[in-house]
This record gives structure tokens, sequence and C-alpha cells, in this order.
């Protein structure tokens, strides 16, 4: 039997407001820099064309073949924090989703940040805690599966989740860490008793990148093709790991996306030796094969499938040590109010506007960008840290 | 392939892009095994021999001034005009021989264009590396220039634009068919790095077109925040005077300065010791002078219409008429040393792309089309 363990991240960044040097400084101790306008706009939007229609669908496919499809989610406390200023039925959804006993939550940090990369692993901590206290108050549920941002690893985070009581973690299968080796098994870190699931990049981004690509081969992709293929693959465990906004936000209605995903499941289980788990059930059910070693962080981002998305060139290094630099300070010094906001900042997206990574990553990243270039992300991101910096000392 | 070339100048005697870009890709093409002969009006600046086989420069006619754009002085102008067309007729008179198209450029070189080709029967390819409306900066373009141009848009068997601003400027205003023009972007021998100082630099024609005015209220409002930074405006033109006027007013007459015409050295030297340039045009077709920066090291600035900022990424854009941002712009390349150094690295390494070989490429695409 070979299981399919289908998983969709869930996140909307705090996008900043326009704010140039001239700005630094100038507002004394309220500061407002997120763009509540824009990030209101572009919630209900991917509220409308991925959320609500793709939950209900879930819903209905789950129902249709009584809790043999099976998912699970992530989200993240930024995007939570959307849904209940801006639009509760979209928690709703979550939540009768999870009702039906066929869908798990993974645990994340609640900010979607690069906290796991920082020096020590003390904020790390907090903003998983924090995160396991949305889900419990959400979904009365305690997570067993931890997942960090865009699948950041290194044996030290491993490490780190062990300790912190999870059974598993999930990261990218990339031959950096594998070699030879499938992704399709379960596998250890050389230093903690817990259990890796790594990512099958191949056939997630079949879905998620190359589903309406003309220039690919395997277009049109149908579900019966695409189950077709996952019934030849040997292992245990096909890891389908894709950004939920691919449904009906990344790849459009019309590129018959849904279609594709309302056949999965019936085609899936037409092949005898195919079934669906949640990422619990997976750990439950099946036994590492091998050991992973990874001193050097990977990612499911980008071609490089490490973390130069984030930390790449000059500018990501300068925000990401001033935005370290700021968080020693305010831990003294213990005002809840800035904290949070620079929590808020922590947010990978900031980082990953900067990115300056040219080619085909370049159009991905302008596309997810609400700046003009990654000069402009950084004057923005860096202009508001400075004047945060101010308030603090 | 042998092609006629019509130009109006040639270093080192020039004036704006064109010069700049006759010369690189005269040179490009010959290279690549065009025969190429660039007519030109003589000067008391001799072009001499161009040191490659299948490019001769051919001068003609005895023509003393060189204003790109139109004079403000009447008498001047007068001459300016009278010359031009002298220069078309003689070149009509003296291009004969074997070729295969003729290659003019810009209204300066348009009407010689047209008759040749009429005068041998073949084809005509036209660069419009300005319109009228960009020279006049959108402000009362004179109808005069714009006839010709349409003439020579019209009779040009295919023409070659220098950004796809400007492609959608001849589409628009002169009503050309958009399937008839090809987009070419320009291209830049590297300057090199220099030591830098902090100076923010603005470097071309002091004309309505090239919008230093703006560079200046941006320099002011920068010195309140920088007040040991330094501004550079470089070049000369009919606004000098009144820019000169208008940063004594603003009280930043000692922060910048005006050095008037520099030599093309001269222009070398100040684009590797300054640490910003800001190019901000109210009309700009390429602007090749964001190249010459960038290739000396220097981050730039540049006009979001401008066509090098359609085509080059490592690069700031902003509105001409946004000062504000232009100095948020400025100040963050003065305190931000990442920005600045991820700039000049990525710009630098993206120049790779703008070369004259690349340029001369795609002319040659254009010339087999109307073959």
């Amino acid at each position: 039997m070979t299981s399919i363990c289908m998983y969709f991240e869930v996140h909307q960044p705090m996008r900043l407001n326009r704010f140039s040097v001239f700005n630094i400084g100038s507002d004394a101790d309220a500061p407002n820099y997120f763009n509540n306008k824009l990030n209101h706009e572009i919630f209900e939007k991917v509220a409308k064309k991925c959320y609500l229609p793709t939950n209900n669908l879930l819903l209905n496919l789950i129902n249709e073949f009584d809790g043999k499809f099976r998912i699970s989610f992530s989200l993240t406390g930024t995007f939570v924090e959307y849904c209940e200023r801006f639009m509760p039925s979209v928690i709703d959804s979550f939540k009768k989703l999870f009702a039906t006993g066929a869908v798990d939550m993974i645990e994340e940090t609640y900010f979607h940040s690069l906290s796991g990369l920082y020096d020590d692993l003390d904020e790390f901590e907090e903003q998983v805690m924090m995160h396991r206290q949305m889900i419990k108050r959400l979904f009365n549920y305690d997570p067993k599966i931890f997942r960090n941002t865009e699948a950041i690893y290194d044996n030290r985070i491993a490490k780190k989740i062990g300790e912190m009581g999870y059974k598993g973690i999930i990261t990218e299968g990339t031959e950096k860490i594998l070699g030879w080796r499938s992704p399709n098994y379960l596998y250890r870190p050389i230093n903690s008793d817990i259990k890796v699931l790594l990512r099958n990049y191949s056939l997630s981004d079949d879905i998620g990148f190359r589903f309406s690509s003309r220039h690919w081969p395997g277009f049109p992709l149908t579900a019966d093709k695409y189950a077709h293929w996952m019934s030849r693959c040997e292992g245990d465990l096909i890891n389908l790991f894709i950004d939920y906004e691919t449904f009906g936000e990344h790849q459009w209605t019309e590129t018959g996306i849904f279609d594709f995903l309302s056949h999965l499941p019936n085609e899936a289980l037409k092949h005898e030796q195919l079934d669906f788990v949640t990422v619990s059930e997976a750990v439950d059910r099946y036994q590492p094969v091998g050991e992973i070693d990874v001193p050097w962080a990977i990612s499911w981002a980008d071609a490089d499938r490490d973390v130069s998305t984030w930390l790449g060139n000059d500018m990501q290094f300068a925000c990401f040590n001033e935005l370290k630099d700021i968080g020693k300070k305010l831990k003294k010094r213990g005002d809840e109010e800035l904290l949070n906001v620079w929590r808020r900042l922590q947010t990978s997206d900031h980082l990953y506007y900067v990115s300056t990574k040219g080619l085909e990553d370049g159009n991905v990243h302008a596309y997810f960008s609400h700046y003009d270039s990654p000069y402009d992300g950084f004057i923005n991101y860096m202009n508001v840290l400075q004047d945060l910096k101010q308030k603090i000392s | 392939m042998k092609v006629a070339m019509i130009g109006w100048e040639y270093p080192p005697f020039k004036a704006g892009g064109l010069g700049t870009h006759c010369y690189g890709l005269t040179r490009s093409l010959a290279d690549k095994n065009v025969k190429v002969d660039f007519y030109m009006p003589k000067t008391k600046h001799s072009a001499g021999n161009s040191g490659k086989k299948n490019l001769v420069i051919k001068e003609v006619g005895e023509t003393e001034i060189f204003p790109y754009d139109r004079p403000e002085d009447k008498e001047l102008a007068g001459q300016f005009f009278e010359s031009v067309y002298r220069y078309n007729d003689l070149v009509v008179e003296k291009v004969k021989g074997n070729y295969d198209l003729i290659h003019c450029h810009d209204w300066l070189t348009m009407k010689a264009g047209v008759a040749l080709k009429e005068k041998l029967g073949i084809p005509l390819v036209l660069s419009v590396h300005s319109t009228e409306y960009d020279r006049s900066g959108w402000i009362c373009p004179n109808d005069w220039f714009i006839n010709i141009e349409r003439e020579g848009m019209e009779k040009a068997d295919r023409i070659i634009a220098v950004s796809h601003f400007t492609k959608g400027v001849i589409v628009d205003k002169y009503g050309i068919n958009p399937d008839k023009i090809s987009v070419v972007h320009n291209a830049v021998y590297p300057i090199g790095e220099g030591e830098k100082q902090e100076i923010v630099l603005f470097l071309g024609r002091l004309t309505i077109q090239k919008g230093a005015e703006f560079f200046l209220r941006a320099a002011k409002k920068v010195l309140e925040y920088e007040p040991d930074s330094r501004f550079v405006v470089a070049g000369t033109g009919d606004m000098l005077p009144r820019l000169i006027n208008q940063a004594v007013d603003m009280g930043i007459s000692s922060k910048v300065i005006f050095t008037g015409l520099l030599t093309e050295e001269e222009v070398r030297h100040i684009y590797r010791i300054s640490n910003v340039y800001v190019m901000p045009s109210v009309s700009e077709p390429f602007g090749i002078t964001a190249l010459e920066a960038v290739s000396a090291g220097t981050p730039t600035i540049a006009s979001k219409t401008a066509g090098f900022s359609e085509a080059f990424q490592n690069c700031l854009r902003v509105d001409f008429w946004d000062t504000d941002e232009m100095a948020n712009k400025i100040i963050s390349l003065l305190r931000y040393d990442p920005l600045h150094k991820t700039l000049a690295t990525e710009g630098k390494r993206e120049l790779d792309l703008f070369t004259w070989d690349r340029v001369a490429e795609k002319t040659i695409d254009v010339y087999n089309r109307v073959m």
C-alpha cells in the first residue's frame, strides 16, 4: 500500500504601508506599519477565489468518500487573524472540515517567521507555543506534526522539535539530503527520535507550478493521469505538500484546477494500492527507513531549495540582523505592544520581497510582491525597522 | 550586405544618445561583416578613419552648429534648420553605389532617407531615438517637426524604436502600424568603477525634457536630512541660467555644482566618483546615460517612463514629478550601504545583456526582414 499524504499551507502576510525615510521617527508611539486596506483587499479576493470554494469542495469530497479522502492543513497566525477580522466564515469552514475527522492540523511558528534561524531558539519556541495555543483555541486540538516556515529545516531545528514533543516534522525531499534515496519513505534526523516527512517535489510541483503550463509534456494534467503516475510510485508515502492558494489563485478556475481536484480522490481510489492519510496517520503507520543529516538549512523555496530566498543578498542580511538586534533590546524592555509589532515584522515574506534572484525564480518573486522591485522592498522594510529601532532606544 | 547609414553626429563630437548609438552600432555591424558607409556632416573635429575594414565614415558638406534640440535663439534656430536641410540635400546627392538598404536616424536625417529610398529604389530602415513629443517635454510640440517625423515613419519599410515606450508614442501619436516597429534597447561600452565620493549626479542636456529642475527640488529635500551630501549638475543647455537661479532661490547653491559642458574624459570621471545617478527625465525614449552610470558602479534612480526603466531591472524607479520619493531613494542610497552595494553589483551583472553586439544582431534581423 502506498499512502497519499496531501497537505496544504495556508498563509497571508501582513504587508507594509509605504514608509519613507521622512516617516522615520515622525510618529511618536503608535506605529502604523501595516497596510490594512491592501491586506483586507487581498485577503477578501483570495478568500473568494480560493479559501471558500476550495474548503467547500474538500468538505464535499470528504463526505462523498466517507472519510477515505483525508487531508492536512497548516494555518499561520497572521492568516487566522485576517479571518477573524475580515471574514469569520473562512475560519468556520475550516472548523467544519476539521470536525469531519478526516482533517489534521499542523504546527508552525505563529508568524511564519525565520526565527528558526536565529542564534538561539527561544523566540522560535515562543512562536510555536503561540501557534499551539491558537490551534487549541480554534480546534481544541494539539498538533502532532510540525512544519517550519516554507519547510526550512536543519539538524538544530529537528532536535528542538523533538524536544518539544512532536512526533514528526516536514521538509523538502531534495537530493541535497537524500542523494539516491527516495522521498517516498519516512526518515529519522541524526540527532532526534522524531520522523521526517519529505515532500515529493516532482509530483507536488506538477500541481503547484506546472499544472497550467502548456510547454510541459504532462499538459493537460488530468486526475486519472495523475492517479496513474502515483499508482506506479514505489514507497510507503507520497507527500504532496502544496500552497493552498494554488487552487483558484495561482492556478485560476479557468485552468481546470478545481475539476482536477474534484476528480482526484475517485481516480486515486480506483487503484487498489493507493489510499489517503493525514500527516499524523502517516507517522503512526510507517517506520523510518534511514537517517538524514542536514547541517545547513534547506527549504522548499525556489530552485535552490535553501534559505537564499530570504537570505541571499546583502540587503536581506542587513534587515535580518537589524531585526534580531531590535528583538534583543525589545525583550529586555518588555513592551508588549512593540513586541507584537516586531513579531509581525518577522514574517518571512518581508524578506522574500527583497530577493534579487534572477530568471525564473525572480519572476515568481515579482508575482507575489506588491513592490515595484526588491530594492523598493528593502527601502520600505528597512525604513520601518529604523523607525522601530528609534522607538525603543 | 551593404548599408548606407545616414547619421547626424559621431564621437568624438556628439550631443546625445543618437551619436553614441551610431558609434556602437556601426562598429559592431562592421564586426559582423555588414559593410557600412556612415554619412555625417563634416565638422572641424574629423571623425576620421574608423579603423575597421567594413566601416567607412563619409563626411559631407560643412555644418557648424550642432544643437540636438531646437535652439531657443531665433537666429541660431534659423541657421540650424537651414543647415539640416542643406545636409539632407547634400546626402541625397552624395549617396551613390550598390547599397542593399538605407538606414537613417531621427528627424535630422529623415528627409534624406525618404528621398534616397525613392531615388535608389531600395528599402528604408528608420531608427527613432526620440520624437518631437519627447524633446518638447510634451509641452507644445511643434507640428513642423511632427510632420517630418510622420512622413519618415510612413515611408520607412521598418522602424526601430529604442523602447516600447517610444514604440507606443509612434503608434499612438503618429498613427503607425505597430507590426512595422521593432524595439531594440540601447547598449553601453562599460566605463569602469572609481573611488566613490558622496556625490549625487545629474548629467544631461539642460532642457525641459531632462527634468533637472526636479533633481534640484529633490536635492533641497535631501539636504534637510543629509546636510553633508553634494550635488552635481553636469552638462549644458538653454535651462542653465534658470537652474542656477533656482538653486540660489532654494538656498542650496553652496551644495550644488554646475559643471557646464564636460569632455568625454570628464564625463567618465564624474560617473566614476559619483555615489548616486539620477535621471529625472520628463520624457526619455531610452537614456543611455543611465547605462553609463551603472557601468561605472553608480546606482541609478530613473524616471519610470524612461525606456531604460522598462528594460533594466536593477535600478530604482520614480515618477519624475515625485521629488519626495526621489529624495527618499537618494537618502536611502546614501544611508544604506547594502542597498548601494547590491544595486551596484547586480546592475553590473545585468549590463552583460546590454552590448552593442546584441544591438547589431537585432538590427541585422530588422535588415533581413526588409530585404
